[in-house]
């Protein structure tokens, strides 16, 4: 590809580049679905921080379909998959020493979590 | 110890980057005009201002709420500030029972074309670390102070959905302008850092 | 990858360091990679993943205790190294050139 040029460069960054795409199967889950993230250690590129995995939460909100980050970095392609609004309790995450009323919500990438049951 | 032994210091960043867009520039892949633009823009022209902008309208216009809260980007997008970091927006409602406040624990991101670049505690290692796990200590320490009935909600930016807080519209600024409101609402308002106050 | 930048409930970081009235770019060099990086990202060279996780192979140490934009531009050398682009080789002779001229 060629170099933006200057008359471009506000249009383009006005117009951005989503990373929204379209994903052929139907999400797995939905909201109020009870989720566990996956114990996963890939030494490549991953969005799902240490402090998530393993833990326990609930899925509030089917974000759509997004290119996957964990093979986009590495040349792999897009990869669509649903990304959900995942919520964490506090006590879930760090013990009970944690405020009960604290809660982290993050995005999960589809194949980053599991369903309980 | 021969005293002239030292190890060299690494090369200043600005010689390497001076030497990188200039072969860059050789092999045609940036235009050197387009760097002077890139840098007017993100430097002069797009800032939390922006937001604050949003911010006001959906003070004022109950209807504008509702929408900007249903669909971020679709909304901000009626203001105009669209693009690049901030192309899946979401909007977050602080309440008197929810307060919402946003990280990117994984590295920096952040809205753009609503909040401008962020600031260099929002990217350093204290705040990405701290705020997931001791939120309410930490927004003590910028003076905002969440009482226990209230819940905290920490946002972790982690995928490509960029998060703004609607911060509440403080008492005191009843039948104000919204150019006056927007003066109300901080960067830090934004990020969820900071609360619009009325200076008495 | 488990990289130091995964910091998420780490401790022992200390207080929030704030500055008041922070400019968005403290040195020329700090605005020209910012330049340089999202420009060779319109030109297709690589995805914000792959700057990402360069960013993550940076090493802890170094990681910490470098500014920013040092991040930026580790991830741009990188990346543009491995993919032929800008090679170390012509980095380091362009850099030396440069030094020559008193190009600082």
């Amino acid at each position: 590809m060629p170099a933006l040029p200057k008359e471009m460069v506000a249009i383009a960054i006005k117009t951005g580049a989503s990373a929204r795409a379209e994903v052929a199967t139907a999400p797995r889950f939905k909201a109020g679905d009870k989720v566990v993230a996956r114990n996963i250690n890939p030494p490549t590129h991953t969005r799902l921080p240490r402090y998530i995995r393993g833990k326990h939460g609930v899925v509030q909100h089917n974000h759509g379909g997004f290119a996957f980050a964990d093979t986009r970095a590495h040349g792999l392609g897009d990869q669509p998959h649903h990304v959900y609004s995942v919520r964490f309790e506090g006590r879930e995450l760090w013990g009970d020493d944690a405020g009960p009323r604290d809660a982290v919500y993050i995005d999960l990438w589809e194949p980053y979590i599991e369903p309980v049951a | 110890m021969d005293e002239h032994s030292h190890t060299e210091p690494p090369s200043e960043p600005a010689l390497r980057i001076k030497a990188l867009e200039s072969l860059l520039v050789e092999k045609g892949l940036v235009d050197p005009g387009a760097v002077d633009e890139i840098i007017d823009l993100f430097e002069k022209r797009i800032g939390p201002r922006n937001g604050a902008k949003v911010v006001a309208h959906a003070w004022a216009d109950p209807a504008y709420k509702k929408r900007l809260l249903e669909d971020g980007s679709k909304a901000i997008a009626e203001l105009g500030f669209t693009g690049l970091q901030g192309e899946d927006m979401v909007v977050l409602e602080n309440t008197p029972s929810i307060h919402n406040v946003v990280v990117c624990t994984l590295c920096s991101c952040y809205p753009w074309p609503t909040m401008g670049l962020p600031p260099n505690w929002y990217k350093a290692a204290p705040y990405r670390a701290r705020i997931v796990i001791e939120p309410r200590k930490v927004l003590a320490e910028f003076g905002v102070d969440v009482t226990p009935d209230v819940e905290v909600r920490v946002w972790d930016s982690n995928a490509e959905i960029r998060y703004m807080v609607l911060p509440m519209r403080p008492a005191g600024s009843e039948g104000w302008s919204e150019e006056k409101l927007a003066d109300l609402v901080t960067r830090d308002a934004m990020i969820g850092t900071d609360i619009p106050r009325v200076k008495a | 990858m488990n990289g130091i930048h995964d910091l998420g409930g780490m401790q022992g970081f200390g207080s929030i360091e704030r500055e008041e009235n922070e400019p968005v770019f403290r040195a020329d060099w700090e605005r020209r990679i910012f330049a340089l990086l999202n420009l060779t990202i319109a030109a297709g060279q690589y995805h914000v993943d792959e700057i990402r996780h360069s960013i993550e192979r940076m090493g802890a140490a170094e990681y910490l205790t470098t500014p920013y934009y040092v991040h930026w531009l580790h991830a741009a050398e990188d990346l543009l190294d491995h993919k032929g682009v800008v090679t170390h080789a012509e980095l380091e002779q362009r850099m030396a050139e440069l030094a020559k001229k008193g190009g600082k």
